[in-house]
């Protein structure tokens, strides 16, 4: 007989089929216990992923529910009727609308061309030592809430309009045709124009950054080959960084347009909540974001918080097919960088 | 050829001017309203404004109440919002990395992350506010979570794409399950980019006063209640500018420095989390 | 046998050009006692050799070695970026254009470059020539065509692209792009054309295009070759300059350097004992 020894490999490999040790019981508990704890934590994940679509139709469902009063009500007559009247509960939403589009329009006139110019300046001129600093200002500026904006336009920035810009424009254009009933007086201080002037402020360091990132993307060969050809800074700029960054440069304008219609607090208390769409630059008028939020919480009737909320609905809609296309441009110039 | 490129020379000459100057007035906003901002809340900067309610007109008081509400609405905006923008984002870049639903998913989210918010704070009123019947402070506090989900999504999201595969490679081939290898491995090895996400979206909703408006609405007085309407900074400040009231408008300047400040320096311990992740 | 006594097989390349006379010879560019830094390192130490004009010449070595340092230098390509600086001097035609009074647009219509990566701007291929020519010259549009298609015949490419010359100068092929590339520096007239390892990124046959263009261009142009493909260098130069460590070693006819060169370093590179 074979004195007792230790188990080799061999004797364990024949003995295989018959090794039910209580530890592989115990481990194939356990891993149906972590087989059960990933499936439960993976379909956490994707109900929340989901939870990210169902809040954007939630939006949706309750916006289009609270205004349906006032739709059925009004027609699509509320869309081009400029009254709006608490009293006799008659609504529209043209004045708010013109408000809106007015001030982001020309707030994006003055943000683009600046901003790529500040752009341009960041990467084709600026000193190595100098573009942390700007770059950091450029954020802080970015990060300024909102609400800011506004207590510094109104008793800052809005005065000083009325001592200054706004009495020179009203005597240059007074004697011109067209031009005289755009700058018509008087200066308020406040009005759709100082409302586009701060909102083009803050939507500048937004189309600023994005410009100077999709900037930053050229390859560096392909400026270089165009300086080879002899080319000077702004030749190159022109040329070959801006044609060749243009969906990028959209797709930021884009963004910050969505930005600029959305924006509720710096405007509201420069714009001087008047419903009505006056010739005037200079005049006072009123978004729809404004109107939303000086008049909802005093809303008296159904018909009255029901108009609020269609305005807010046809707000959602404009800055949702605007910020759908800057995505969609921007998803175009990811794939093609190859990004 | 002397002529045209003196013309090109010229012309580059004044694009580079202007160039600098755009940037001059860029930077000269910033110093101007950060200016201001500074020498109007300064003066009405003291230990009062920490320690007194908000008075009413004419009297003096402080900011308690409603840095003490904008305190609580963020906390537990993030505290509801991040948990679910995580677990989104989680989805996102490990399980549906390559399906049609993280496509969807993502580009909703970025147009989220980007509306208005006035918008947020009616869809809150329509399905909070109006069903409960009075404004409060949950409301508010709902309204600043959905605010906080898309931000957190997406930073979630980039810092886990991020994270080397080799590395989830090499924890499960110790056999450890999905869920380990995600909370032990890809959280961990994501945690800065993470937490500067959620300090992003803190810095967000700290300035944030639309949605507030019609879901917190206001209180003049202490209250811990979230069942009732709550005080917060950004409304307050709103409130009282567009007052009569010198004294309030004083408060409202005051207010809007400590916001910014809070701001600021949240985004710049944000960008030094970053910072400090990528020399690691 | 052990390994450090066999003889390396590697064929030594034949040098294809014909002899120079040496008595044309015409110096477009001399180059003397040039240092180059990138920061505070220096690249380039005290590199002095003509470039010959009407000729080829090309710059041989290890990776690392300066070589396409030494060509950027040539059309002041370095200066868009801070850190890098080059003291000596550079005579293009007996003016120093490291000096800071040089004009360097001038300068780079005069001394034109070809990369390693082709490079077409995002525009038409007629645009990617035309854009050149205007930059100069005020030309009505017939002339501009006439030169846009001279330009294309002389990098070969005008019968591939006569009928497109409207599509994308992305849409050619990465030879075709390159010949683009070509075709844009020849349009603008210079005088030396630099070459900075311009087939690297090609395929075979449109390398051996490339290589037929740098044998008839150099007729009408002072040309300089960067390349890390000896055998390259060897078909297409009449001119070598092998260069280590930041050093010129050896200059010399190209016929010369691949058969009896005068330094022993070169005879290990060209024989492949490292590189």
């Amino acid at each position: 007989m074979e004195p007792a020894r230790r188990q080799s490999v061999v004797d364990v490999a024949l003995n295989a089929g018959n090794v039910q040790t209580s530890e592989t019981v115990s481990r194939a508990k356990v891993l149906h216990r972590l087989r059960l704890n990933d499936a439960v934590f993976r379909n956490l994940t994707f109900i929340a992923a989901i939870g990210v679509l169902i809040l954007l139709g939630g939006v949706i469902v309750a916006l289009i529910d609270g205004s349906m009063l006032a739709l059925r009500t009004f027609g699509f007559s509320f869309l081009v009727d400029e009254s709006w009247n608490p009293v006799t509960e008659k609504f529209g939403a043209i004045a708010p609308i013109y408000g809106t589009v007015v001030t982001s329009f020309i707030a994006m006139l003055i943000a683009v061309p600046v901003g790529i110019l500040i752009a341009v300046f960041l990467t084709e001129l600026c000193p190595m030592w100098l573009r942390r600093p700007i770059g950091i200002a450029i954020e802080l500026l970015a990060g300024i809430p909102s609400i800011i904006y506004g207590i510094w336009g109104l008793f800052i920035f809005a005065p000083f309009l009325q001592q200054t810009l706004q009495p020179f424009l009203i005597g240059v254009f007074g004697d011109i045709p067209v031009l005289s009933s755009v700058f018509a007086g008087p200066p308020y201080g406040i009005g759709m124009l100082t409302a586009a002037l701060i909102l083009a402020i803050m939507v500048l360091p937004f189309i600023t950054s994005i410009t100077r990132d999709v900037f930053e993307s050229v390859p560096p060969v392909l400026k270089e080959a165009a300086y080879g050809v002899g080319c000077t800074t702004w030749e190159v700029v022109r040329n070959v960084v801006i044609p060749y960054t243009r969906v990028g440069i959209i797709g930021g304008v884009m963004l910050g347009l969505g930005r600029a219609l959305g924006e509720t607090m710096a405007v509201t208390f420069v714009i001087g909540n008047a419903h009505k769409i006056s010739p005037s630059l200079l005049a006072p008028g009123t978004t729809i974001s404004a109107t939303i939020a000086n008049e909802f919480t005093e809303a008296v009737g159904d018909i009255y918080t029901s108009s609020l909320i269609a305005l807010g609905l046809i707000l959602f809609v404009i800055t949702f097919i605007v910020l759908a296309a800057a995505r969609y441009m921007l998803l175009r110039l990811e794939r093609r960088v190859g990004g | 050829m002397n002529p045209l490129y003196g013309r090109r020379k010229r012309k580059n000459a004044i694009a580079m001017t202007l160039s600098l100057l755009a940037t001059a007035f860029g930077a000269g906003w910033l110093v101007l309203i950060l200016g201001v901002l500074l020498w109007q809340g300064f003066s009405g900067l003291s230990l009062q404004v920490f320690t007194e309610m908000t008075p009413p007109p004419g009297s003096d008081g402080g900011l308690l109440n409603a840095i003490f509400g904008s305190v609580v609405l963020t906390a537990l905006a993030v505290l509801i919002g991040t948990p679910i923008g995580i677990l989104a984002g989680t989805y996102m870049a490990e399980y549906g990395r390559h399906s049609m639903v993280t496509t969807v998913v993502r580009f909703i989210n970025d147009i989220l992350l980007s509306a208005p918010s006035i918008v947020v704070g009616l869809f809150i009123y329509e399905v909070m506010v109006a069903p409960m019947g009075h404004f409060s402070g949950i409301a508010g506090a709902v309204a600043l979570a959905v605010l906080v989900i898309p931000v957190v999504v997406r930073t979630t999201e980039d810092m886990l794409l991020l994270v080397p595969n080799p590395l989830r490679e090499a924890a499960t081939a110790l056999g450890m399950p999905r869920v380990n290898v995600i909370r032990h491995v890809c959280y961990r090895a994501a945690s800065a980019g993470m937490l500067t996400g959620v300090l992003l979206a803190i810095a967000r909703i700290s300035g944030e006063t639309a949605p507030l408006l019609f879901t917190a609405l206001n209180n003049q007085f202490w209250s811990t209640n979230l069942n009732a309407p709550m005080s917060s900074l950004p409304v307050v400040i709103f409130q009282f500018a567009l007052s009569p009231y010198a004294d309030w408008q004083k408060l409202a300047w005051t207010g809007a420095l400590i916001i910014t400040f809070t701001v600021l320096a949240l985004s710049i311990t944000a960008r030094a989390l970053a910072g400090s992740r990528k020399t690691s | 046998m052990s390994i450090a006594q066999a003889t390396p097989q590697v064929t030594t390349p034949t040098a294809v050009q014909a002899p120079v006379d040496q008595s044309k010879l015409a110096e477009k560019i001399s180059i003397r006692n040039l240092n180059f830094y990138y920061g505070d390192s220096k690249a380039l130490k005290s590199i002095s050799l003509p470039l010959y004009g009407g000729l080829v010449t090309a710059f041989i070595g290890p990776s690392g070695c300066g070589k396409s340092t030494l060509l950027r230098i040539l059309n002041r390509m370095y200066d868009l970026y801070p850190n890098q600086r080059a003291d000596g001097e550079v005579l293009l035609d007996g003016e120093n254009l490291l000096s800071p009074k040089q004009d360097l647009n001038l300068l780079r219509a005069r001394v034109g470059m070809v990369f390693q990566k082709p490079t077409p701007f995002p525009m038409t291929i007629y645009e990617n020539i035309a854009f050149g020519i205007r930059l100069y010259e005020r030309l009505p549009k017939a002339d501009i065509n006439d030169r846009v298609e001279s330009a294309l015949r002389r990098a070969a490419l005008w019968e591939e692209v006569k009928d497109k010359l409207m599509a994308n100068g992305l849409s050619l092929s990465g030879g075709q792009q390159q010949r683009l590339c070509i075709a844009r520096t020849v349009a603008v007239r210079p005088e030396v054309i630099l070459f900075d390892e311009p087939c690297s990124a090609l395929d075979p046959i449109s390398t051996a295009k490339i290589e037929e263009l740098i044998d008839e261009l150099k007729e009408d142009y002072t040309i300089a070759i960067v390349t890390h493909n000896m055998q390259q260098a060897a078909r297409v130069s009449d001119y070598t300059a092998f260069m280590y460590l930041g050093e010129l070693v050896e200059f010399g006819p190209t016929s010369k350097i691949f058969t009896t060169p005068n330094d022993p370093r070169t005879q290990d590179y060209i024989t492949g004992r490292f590189g």
